[in-house]
């Protein structure tokens, strides 16, 4: 029986574990390998360049550039759909009209791919007929045309936004389920304390909220670091790479210019990047669970 | 136990058919194996036809997988990294299939193109240009394009052109007429930037000939030098005249051709694909629009043609040669596929035995430009190698954004492709 048992753990797991292997683990090991040749992507003949990929990286004004964007993106991810997601999950915890409606409405988006809000907000952003220069315009009284993803200025912005609008819902979905484990009667014994409406916020239901912002916090990161369609969609990493991100310019060595090796390469320090954040993340879960069970 | 490794075995070997599924779908006897970027609605249609007349002829099956234009780029590396690459396909003549021959990925044809006689049925300029790397043939073109300037032929009447602009000049006399008309005289879709590339490659072929085009192109010569700045000069002042669409950057190329087929601007400087994408709209060719080559500016200079080749290639590790070179014979010198092959992609064929009355009125007059060019040079992104396009592409929108920079920007760009012609 015992075995039987054991034979079945091991099949039933060797499948997803085989799978994993296959398509996780196995390409995680060859990029490490690539990255220390000048493989082309087509030659079966390539040298071995010791750490040279990763000496280029120090002077490769394109990765620091993605670089700097990379970090603009993630803070961007982390902070706007959080903090909009926490105000309006408060916003619909109060007793507003129609509270269902309004959060199946903002939830909505998430519903969406990536692609498709990408090119929702491709023509709003539209710099002759788009909804925002119109808006823009009916208020100014004068033809607005800024095209707000072909500046270098506002191109990574205006896919924060969009990108935000995505993700807010399911920030706000979190938030909300977070709200209702606060127990009705401590917040009234506040009131009756004599706590202003921020105290209560502030000294009560933030704290309280710890697991979820955990949870939203570790989602968002993910996400924004998965997110390379949505950028691909509106802007290419364009103009002349401006809002180009680590993934965008791995994608770009190895695929456009051919330098299999050099994109390994930053794929590797994007894994030791993903590899730091979810370390800290487990850690930060850790503490939660032991403060909050 | 022993029972349970017998099983772990069993399951074990479930996996060997699972891995070699991938094998077995282009292990098909006699089969050829194909994959292309000609996937629009038309292209994909028209592509079906002409292999099924092939299939027809030769009783040879193929099986095809198509990708799209921009996605193939990336999905024949991934074929190529995984050693799977199809029997036969598409690419672009140029510096691409020069890097893919130059890391062995290619199967020669000189024995299949002799045999063939494809020197008798190739144009001998696009076959000197496209075909041969590294002293061997490589490539057969299954059609090609023409870069000119193409216009909307009721805003250039309303503008009094008569006859198409012969010089410089002329050229910029016309532009500011549209532009004193209200209309833009130049519209631009350079969002994904290769639509700015025809802009730089006729200023310098016109301006420092295609001998020096030619070897800025491989690298001996620079982008310091006094001939690039000059042609980037001359870009400048179109901008600063006013010539040019507002936010070149935000449009891409059909956007610029909606912009000229609405009137709104006058003409785009684009390949023949135009064509195909306008007559899909309803435009009539030679009524509704037309097109003039890009002007000549300086004497002495020799007039090239600019465009790309679409071609068919073999890969080096192909499971049916033999097929696959039975192929591209026939595909190239069958002048009814290759008929309606250009007429479907609103290209030119290489064939010289189909006829010119085959194509409609515009495209026989590009046609007939190419045949009068002194040479044919390929557009900027497959005239030099992949990492050097991607600086130049780059500087393009960087310039169109902000003409002001050109020299700041052609200082940057003289250090990256220098660095890039050494990857």
């Amino acid at each position: 029986m015992e075995q039987h048992n054991r034979f079945w753990r091991i099949a039933l797991l060797g499948l997803p574990l085989g799978l994993f292997g296959l398509f996780v683990v196995w390409p995680l090991f060859s990029s490490f390998y690539y990255s220390f040749t000048d493989w082309n992507g087509f030659d079966t003949n390539y040298s071995f360049v010791g750490f040279d990929n990763f000496a280029k990286i120090a002077t490769d004004r394109l990765f620091l550039q993605a670089a700097i964007n990379t970090t603009i993106w993630m803070a961007a991810a982390i902070i706007l759909p959080t903090t909009l997601g926490l105000m309006l999950a408060l916003l619909l915890d109060s007793r507003v009209a129609g509270a269902r409606v309004f959060k199946s409405i903002f939830y909505l988006p998430i519903c969406l791919s990536a692609v498709i809000v990408g090119q929702i907000w491709t023509w709003i952003y539209q710099p002759d007929w788009g909804l925002l220069n119109t808006i823009i315009s009916q208020i100014t009284g004068e033809k607005f045309k800024y095209a707000w993803l072909a500046k270098p200025d506002t191109a990574l912005w205006s896919v924060i936004v969009a990108w935000s609008w995505q993700q807010t819902g399911l920030a706000m979905v979190i938030y909300l389920a977070g709200l209702t484990a606060i127990p009705g009667d401590l917040l009234e014994v506040c009131e009756i304390e004599g706590a202003s409406p921020w105290q209560r916020f502030r000294r009560v239901v933030l704290p309280l909220l710890a697991p979820s912002t955990v949870v939203v916090v570790a989602l968002s990161v993910i996400n924004s670091l998965k997110g390379f369609d949505i950028l691909y969609i509106m802007t290419g990493g364009g103009p002349f790479n401006s809002s180009d991100t680590l993934a965008m310019h791995m994608y770009n060595e190895s695929f456009k210019k051919y330098l299999m090796g050099y994109g390994s390469a930053i794929s590797v320090v994007l894994f030791l990047i993903a590899l730091a954040i979810i370390g800290l993340y487990f850690r930060q879960l850790r503490k939660v669970d032991r403060i909050y069970g | 136990m022993k029972q349970i490794s017998r099983r772990g075995v069993l399951l074990g070997s479930l996996a060997v058919p699972l891995l070699s599924m991938g094998r077995m779908a282009r292990a098909q006897a006699g089969e050829v194996t194909i994959s292309h970027y000609f996937t629009g609605e038309l292209g994909l249609k028209a592509f079906n036809e002409q292999i099924a007349k092939f299939t027809e002829a030769t009783g040879i099956a193929m099986k095809e997988s198509p990708v799209g234009h921009e996605d193939f780029k990336t999905d024949i590396l991934v074929r190529a990294a995984g050693n799977s690459l199809p029997d036969v396909f598409s690419y672009w003549a140029g510096a691409r299939v020069q890097f893919i021959v130059d890391s062995n990925s290619l199967h020669p044809i000189d024995e299949m193109w002799g045999a063939n006689g494809l020197d008798g049925i190739i144009a001998k300029p696009v076959a000197d240009s496209a075909t041969l790397y590294n002293g061997k043939r490589y490539l057969v073109p299954m059609n090609y394009h023409y870069a000119g300037m193409f216009y909307n032929v009721k805003v250039l009447a309303d503008a009094g052109m008569t006859a198409p602009p012969a010089s410089w000049d002329d050229f910029l006399a016309l532009c500011e007429t549209l532009k004193g008309k209200g209309v833009a005289p130049v519209a631009l879709g350079s969002k994904n930037r290769w639509p700015a590339q025809f802009w730089f490659d006729y200023l310098l072929l016109r301006t420092a000939g295609p001998d020096y085009r030619a070897r800025l192109m491989t690298g001996d010569a620079k982008y310091s030098d006094p001939e690039v700045a000059a042609a980037l000069a001359m870009w400048k002042e179109l901008f600063d005249k006013g010539y040019f669409v507002e936010n070149a950057n935000a449009d891409d190329w059909t956007d610029a051709s909606d912009k000229v087929a609405r009137g709104e601007a006058a003409m785009t400087l684009m390949g023949t694909w135009i064509t195909g994408y306008w007559n899909g709209n309803g435009l009539v060719p030679g009524q509704d629009y037309d097109f003039f080559e890009f002007p000549k500016i300086k004497d002495g200079v020799p007039n090239a043609a600019v465009g790309p080749v679409d071609g068919l290639v073999i890969a080096a590790n192909a499971a049916n040669v033999e097929g696959a070179e039975k192929f591209l014979a026939f595909m190239v010198s069958d002048a009814g596929v290759q008929a309606a092959w250009a007429n479907a992609q609103g290209a030119l064929s290489a064939n010289v035995n189909v006829d010119p009355a085959s194509y409609n009125a515009v495209m026989q007059k590009a046609a007939a430009r190419v045949a009068a060019a002194e040479a044919f040079a390929f557009n900027y992104d497959l005239a030099t190698p992949p990492p050097v396009a991607e600086v130049g592409l780059s500087m393009f929108t960087r310039f169109i954004d902000d003409p002001s920079q050109a020299e700041a920007i052609l200082a940057q760009v003289a250090t990256d492709a220098e660095a890039a012609f050494n990857e």
